[in-house]
Parts: C-alpha cells; structure tokens; sequence
C-alpha cells in the first residue's frame, strides 16, 4: 500500500488556481456574475461567502462521523444555512451600508454551490484540519476572481477601483457603462475562461 | 439505537442546535439593527429639512414632523413613490410651512432605485434635485408646462419624480399648518 497522500499544502493550494471553484469547475457563477459590479461589492460578497464555506467545512467534518448518508443534504443545508443567516444579521447590523448593496445576494449564499460542493466532496470524508485548509484555498481562489472582476468591471464602467480615481477625466466623462450590467459580467468571464484555456493548452 | 431512529435523531439534534444558535444571534443583533434603521432614516430627513433637530413620524414611512429645539414645527417630510423606467422612484420632498420646496433627495440604488444608470440614475445627482427647490406649485416637467429640466434620455424618471413630488405636496398639504 503506497499511495501517495497528497500533502497539507496541495489542500490549501488546489482551490485557489488549479481547481478554482468559479474559474475552472464553473460553479458558484451567480453571485460571480451578480455582485462583481464594483472591487468593494466583490469583496464584500466573497468575505461573506468565505466565512460560511470554512466554518461549514470545519462544522461537516467535525460531525461527519455522526450523519448518515442518507440525510447527509438536509445535515448541510441546516448548518450552511444556519451561518448564513449569522452572517447576514451580523451584516445589518453591523455593515448597513454593505448589506443594502449585497442585499438579495447574501441569503443566497445558502444555495452557493461551492459551499455545498466542498461539503459534499471534500469536508464529509476528510478531518478538521484538512477541511479547514480546503475551505480556506478554495474562499481565496473564489475572492481572487471576484475582487479582478470586480475591479475590472469597476475600472472600465465608472474609472474607479475600490473607488479610487485612476483614469483622465475625459474617460470617466464617457466610460464603457455596459461593463457593469449583465453582459459586461458574461463578456470578462468568457475572457477569463478563454485565457485560461489558452495557458493550459501552452503548457501542454 | 438503530440506523432509523438515530436518523431522526441526529436531524433532531442538528434543527436543534442551529435553531438555538440562531436565536441567541437574533437577539443580541436586533437592537444594533432597528438603531441602523432609525439613523438611516433620521440622516435621510435630516438632509432635506436642515431646520429640524428632530423628527417625529406621523404616517409609518411617509410622513414626518420636522420639529426645532423647542417642539415646534419647522416643516415636514413626505416620502412618496411614483412608477418611473425600471420601478418606483423613492422620492424624499422637505417642505417648509409656507408650502415651499427646501429639500429633495431621490433614493440611491442602494436604497430601492432601479432605474438605468448613465440615464435615469442621473435623476440623484445634485443638479436635477436642485430645480425643486424653492418651488410651492406647479411641479411638473417644462414640456408638461412647468420648470423643471428633464434629464435628457431619461424623460420617464424625470417625470416620476417630478409627479411624486406634486402628488405628495397636494396629497399631504393640510399637515402644514403649524
């Protein structure tokens, strides 16, 4: 018997680039496409969607032992939907100004499919640290590629970045508005995609 | 225990701990919210009658008494809604007790405004707000017969606003007496 355990750190790492949750699985695309209108909205949505996926991931692994399969999907969706709701209180009452912006987005955190597919694919048969690392890789890769989309989408729609100036006047006098509506998220992910591809296939 | 029973059980125990959870959660958030709420709203009225240290609402979520230091009645605030492009446009009209204009504030996306941005979103921006000020009647577009400047592009917002704030003036013009 040798296989090969992967290493602590090939957990943490997979879910950022290799196996970016939104960028290479394509899952989790909803808030991706819906709340990356500005780099603050972006990371908003992803600090809020993080804190769910690692403490549902550490939660699952830490019972795991107990939930039978058969109701292993009604298990998760309590305890993810249960930080859902934590989170989302705690965003009204102490975030207002973020909670009005993410509003309907943050409820929806509970069908996140990167919550639910971690739950089910990583965190019900490995342990607590490792779910924890997992959870933790895969909340950077997902912020990772909503903070460049929001960023992007902010810089070419309104000229700003986390609302810093950074173009002349004369660009933000006529900026690509079209970029902050529901074609300019379709638009930049398709880009995104195809430059992944195209460095996967020059890698070989 | 067999496999059935624990079943129940587990499920049981998880509704349980989530459900306590979440109501000691509840709790300790929901003074810190409902005070969000009021200062939003007090910073709103406060923005478009300045003459006022304190409100007192009279109708929940449209009607409001500015008062000064002493109680007295400064104006009122009136909060009124027409259809515009994308929704109701929220409007926020200030009035002293003449009947006049003296503030005007459309609500922010964030708040409710769906209207299209670059076009009918222009609609919060100081300059158009402006126009209202200082009027007492005839509200209404120039092409309707009136003062204010519509946005170009964005002629159905401009008049939502523009017939939110007659509506609300007429609609509430008894509360004005001191």
């Amino acid at each position: 018997m040798t296989r090969t355990k992967p290493s602590r750190l090939s957990y943490l790492t997979t879910g950022i680039i290799k196996e970016n949750p939104t960028l290479i699985l394509m899952i989790g695309l909803c808030p991706t496409l819906a709340t990356t209108t500005s780099a603050r909205d972006a990371l908003g949505m992803s600090a809020a969607a993080s804190f769910v996926l690692i403490l549902s991931n550490v939660v699952i692994s830490l019972v795991r032992k107990f939930i039978q399969p058969s109701i292993r999907i009604p298990i998760f969706i309590i305890i993810i939907s249960t930080f859902v709701t934590i989170i989302d209180y705690a965003l009204q009452a102490y975030q207002p100004s973020l909670y009005r912006v993410l509003g309907v987005f943050v409820p929806l955190i509970v069908v996140n499919c990167i919550i639910l597919g971690r739950a089910e694919a990583f965190a019900y048969n490995h342990g607590v640290f490792d779910s924890f690392l997992d959870g933790l890789g895969n909340s950077l890769g997902f912020t990772l590629l909503l903070v460049v989309m929001g960023s992007v989408r902010e810089f070419f729609a309104a000229g700003t970045i986390f609302g810093k100036v950074v173009t002349p006047a004369w660009y933000r006098s006529a900026p690509m508005l079209f970029m902050i509506f529901p074609p300019g998220a379709f638009f930049l992910i398709g880009i995104l995609k195809a430059l992944v591809i195209k460095l996967k296939l020059d890698k070989g | 225990m067999n496999s059935r029973t624990w079943m129940v059980v587990s499920l049981l125990i998880t509704c349980l701990v989530a459900g306590f959870a979440l109501a000691e959660v509840f709790a300790m958030t929901k003074p810190k919210i409902e005070q969000q709420k009021i200062d939003a709203t007090n910073s709103a009225l406060g923005q478009v009658l300045a003459t006022a240290q304190s409100f007192k609402e009279i109708t929940k979520d449209s009607l409001w008494y500015g008062l000064n230091q002493s109680g007295a009645k400064t104006g009122i605030v009136i909060r009124s809604a027409r259809r515009g492009y994308g929704g109701p446009v929220p409007v926020l009209v200030g009035l002293d007790l003449a009947g006049r204009i003296v503030g005007l504030k459309v609500a922010s996306p964030a708040e409710g405004l769906k209207e299209t941005p670059g076009l009918g979103l222009k609609a919060t921006e100081d300059w158009f707000a402006r126009q209202f000020v200082g009027l007492d009647s005839a509200i209404a577009l120039k092409q309707e017969g009136g003062t204010i400047d519509a946005i170009s592009g964005a002629t159905i917002t401009s008049r939502a606003v523009a017939r939110g704030v007659a509506q609300a003036i007429s609609k509430y013009s008894e509360h004005l007496k001191p």
